[in-house]
């Protein structure tokens, strides 16, 4: 008898546990902030994105869909964006959303203090028409400027003064690093940088809940390994990404599945275009060879992209040939071949730059960001050496990564981009721009890669409405910077999602997870 | 009688032929340290020369001739084409350098704090014991780390993968003195009572001859059996401080790192990656181990 009842306690506790749709999930970098202008990177930006709210969001198929902003139009004349916003929005403190929120938003999203401050560098002007009106006056016609914004989450203006966190602070941090206030489907309801994040459901969200979760909490597991076995010991209901080499196990298993897809992100090699010597190895202090594009074309033809794709990727990423995709607007397709792998080649072009006897230099590269992001590096080092320049491989984890790259603490380096707007524009902006801050321009140009008419050619872009002509600038500026040689673009990385059977979710293509879309079933 | 038929002929010979175990251990031992001294000419390739590689060959199984290549490594390659079986060389000679040169600096601080503390005693004895017994509170593999961990912070960062194998050496062997230090003290107390001590002290020699010349030849038979056994400790702590990524760099790896890079690879397939460097550790580390077990046995008749 007394078997009995604890058996029925046994199965009564399992039953309650089953409807209380608790899921967690697990990823290998901690998104660095909870503030969403400190750091404009996925893993921050992907993270809040169930937080906090833009004026308009993406939908499961990336279409921009309105969020907290109800409906928008061009302001006649090419003038700028009127934006009509949502009535009846609360923050999850209960105050609530008006435009001077927008406005405060903007005003802190593009400080000085701000990463995100480059999306607004075609904006002159936001002006409050009334409570729930506010307009965007751009400096020259901007078609896209909706598109653009999607990740510009808006934050309470009062609880921001309340807290004396106004600006963002990415160094030191302030309250809203660690804490959060936003319109969004769930709440922060505790936060503990690198260990865990759980989230909870905000009953006062104004759209319909199309999730069934009670809690959701986020662990950074740094080693894939690991993170795998968690998923399948039933640890976590999720995992981002499950390592390439373990993908075919994990979907062969009963109770896990693997969801793949073809992400935004292109991985490729930077040059320090601006530096006049070299900064590691012995050869540290002679003129950077880098500076001659026949050495970065020498680079571009040495690195074996195929090779990489068959064995560190396992078959399952595309090379690429530009700064996006073919899935993104605009992207060249005239130019859409990379220069051929040929080691002879590449050996000529180094003798006539004068380098026959090769050089060394340093690389940097992150070791937790990129799927097999190290031993893709080491592969390269090991091509570089078959045409006789030696690389010096600093691998590190991401957090000590943007900062040695922000103080130009590298010869040649390795980045991944994901175009927010799945634009060509955006690469062109943030990467192929001369770095200019006042105009919010090539905000992660680390090397400084330069050309007047790259500069010249980008707002004609940004104000042109005409399909035809916009792709044939497209085109001119792809042709620039690929015979420049500016960057050596390597792969599209794939998207490679773990998760149990019993777990319903949508993998959108910038590789943000949502759990407004999770069902536990 | 030469001396090496004199050494065949005496007792600890006799007891080294008649053990199996010791012959066996001893010979798995000197096999693997040849093989790790003469890894250049043994090799078939040195794998961290990044111009010797080949990405194509990577994940090639043992003894199958790769798909794109067609060549063969005899125990298969890793993810970026490297060799297995001249990683393992290559790593074991990493392993057992740390391990002899650990254990030489441990001998060296824990033989000298040793003699010293048992032959003067008082406050001398009290201070040097004192931080001996603190030392022993804390795991060796902690006080490792930590002082791995003092010495990367203080390292330029362009010099920390070059420095990174002497600072593990120092970090082992300054983990390892208390148990030299402990037996020469108790070898020392009882040997300065002895009369060849009291004779030589009598006809006025100094303390430091008497403690090198009389003294330290006495207590060397356990120190010897203590330096073999940490050997065994040693390239384990290196192997584990190795695999938690703080040990030596991917660009000169010892068989903890490669069993580290190999774990990556445990659940995808690649069994060979992981499995031979941990075969070989074993080995080593199991060997070294048997011998030091023999050697305090026929050290000491006692225990016969």
């Amino acid at each position: 008898m007394l078997r009995l009842t604890a058996c029925t306690a046994a199965l009564l506790i399992l039953s309650g546990a089953a409807f209380a749709e608790k899921f967690s999930w697990a990823g290998t970098t901690d998104p660095q902030t909870m503030d969403p202008h400190a750091v404009n990177s996925a893993p921050v930006l992907g993270f809040l994105n169930n937080v906090y709210e833009g004026l308009v969001r993406r939908g499961k198929d990336m279409a921009v869909e309105p969020a907290l902003a109800a409906s928008w139009e061009a302001i006649d004349g090419g003038a700028g964006w009127r934006f009509t916003l949502r009535e009846g929005v609360k923050f999850h403190d209960g105050s609530d959303f008006t435009a001077e929120d927008v406005l405060f938003s903007y005003e802190r999203g593009s400080s000085e203090e701000a990463d995100v401050r480059s999306w607004f560098a075609p904006v002159s002007e936001v002006k409050v028409v009334d409570d729930y009106t506010i307009d965007f006056l751009t400096s020259a016609p901007n078609p896209l400027f909706p598109d653009s914004i999607a990740n510009f989450m808006i934050m309470d203006s009062g609880w921001a003064e309340a807290n004396n966190t106004t600006r963002p602070d990415k160094e030191a941090g302030n309250y809203a690093t660690l804490n959060a206030n936003g319109t969004g489907a769930f709440m922060l309801a505790n936060r503990q940088p690198g260990l865990t994040t759980t989230l909870t459901p905000f009953g006062g969200w104004w759209d319909t809940a199309e999730h069934n979760i009670t809690e959701a909490t986020f662990t950074p597991i740094e080693n894939p390994a690991t993170s795998v076995a968690a998923l399948l010991s039933g640890d976590v209901d999720m995992i981002n990404p499950v390592p390439i080499q373990d993908a075919d196990r994990v979907d062969q298993r009963d109770g896990t599945k693997v969801i793949r897809g073809i992400e935004a992100r292109v991985i490729m090699l930077g040059f320090g275009h601006d530096h006049d010597t070299l900064k590691y190895t012995s050869d540290a202090g002679d003129p950077n060879p880098f500076l001659d594009v026949r050495v970065r074309e020498a680079v571009a033809k040495a690195v074996n992209v195929d090779a990489i794709l068959q064995t560190i990727m396992r078959g399952s990423a595309e090379s690429v040939s530009q700064l996006v995709s073919p899935a993104m607007r605009g992207y060249s397709t005239a130019k859409a071949d990379r220069p051929a792998y040929d080691v002879e080649g590449a050996k000529a072009l180094l003798a006539e730059a004068g380098y026959a006897d090769g050089f060394s230099f340093g690389l940097k590269c992150p070791n937790d960001r990129y799927l097999n992001d190290e031993a893709v590096c080491q592969a390269v080092t090991s091509m570089l050496a078959q045409i006789g320049i030696t690389a010096e491989l600093d691998a590190m984890p991401v957090q000590n990564y943007w900062p040695e790259l922000r103080e130009d603490n590298f010869d040649m380096y390795l980045l991944g981009w994901s175009p927010g707007t799945f634009d060509h524009e955006h690469p062109i902006r943030f990467l192929v721009s001369t770095p200019n801050e006042e105009k919010k321009l090539g905000s992660w140009n680390f090397g400084g890669f330069s050309n007047a008419r790259v500069d010249e050619l980008l707002p004609a872009i940004q104000s042109e409405i005409d399909e035809t002509k916009r792709q044939a600038m497209i085109d001119e500026v792809t042709e620039i910077y690929q015979s420049e040689h500016a960057y050596v673009t390597m792969y599209v990385q794939p998207l490679v999602w773990g998760t149990r059977d019993n777990i319903e979710l949508t993998q959108r293509p910038d590789n943000f997870f949502l759990l407004r879309w999770v069902t536990v079933n | 009688m030469s001396a090496l038929s004199r050494f065949w002929d005496s007792d600890f010979a006799w007891d080294f032929r008649h053990s199996p175990v010791a012959v066996v251990s001893f010979l798995v031992a000197l096999l693997l340290v040849l093989s790790a001294v003469f890894a250049p000419l043994i090799a078939t390739m040195n794998p961290f020369v990044p111009a010797n590689l080949n990405l194509m060959n990577g994940f090639t199984a043992p003894g199958v001739p790769n798909q794109f290549t067609n060549e063969t490594f005899l125990l298969g390659t890793d993810d970026q084409g490297r060799d297995v079986y001249s990683t393992i060389l290559y790593g074991m000679r990493i392993s057992l350098f740390v391990g002899f040169a650990a254990v030489a600096l441990g001998m060296i601080i824990g033989v000298t704090l040793g003699l010293i503390a048992g032959y003067f005693g008082g406050w001398t004895d009290a201070v040097i014991m004192r931080i001996a017994d603190v030392q022993l509170t804390f795991p060796s593999i902690l006080v490792a780390m930590l002082i791995f961990g003092v010495a990367k912070g203080i390292t330029p960062v362009e010099y920390r993968d070059q420095l990174a194998i002497w600072v593990l050496i120092l970090s082992i062997g300054l983990s390892d003195w208390v148990q030299f230090a402990r037996v020469v003290r108790g070898a020392t107390m009882v040997e300065k009572q002895k009369e060849y001590v009291q004779a030589a002290r009598l006809i006025g020699r100094g303390a430091l001859p008497i403690l090198t010349r009389h003294i330290l030849p006495n207590v060397l038979s356990p120190v010897l059996v203590i330096a073999t056994i940490s050997l065994a400790l040693a390239i384990i702590a290196e192997a584990t401080l190795s695999f938690l990524g703080v040990g030596a760099p991917s660009t000169q790896p010892s068989l903890g790192t490669l069993i580290r890079i190999g774990q990556g690879f445990l659940f995808s397939g690649e069994w060979w990656i992981l499995f031979f460097p941990s075969v070989t550790l074993l080995a080593l580390a199991l060997s070294v181990n048997l011998l030091g077990d023999w050697l305090r046995d026929a050290l000491n008749p006692k225990l016969k």
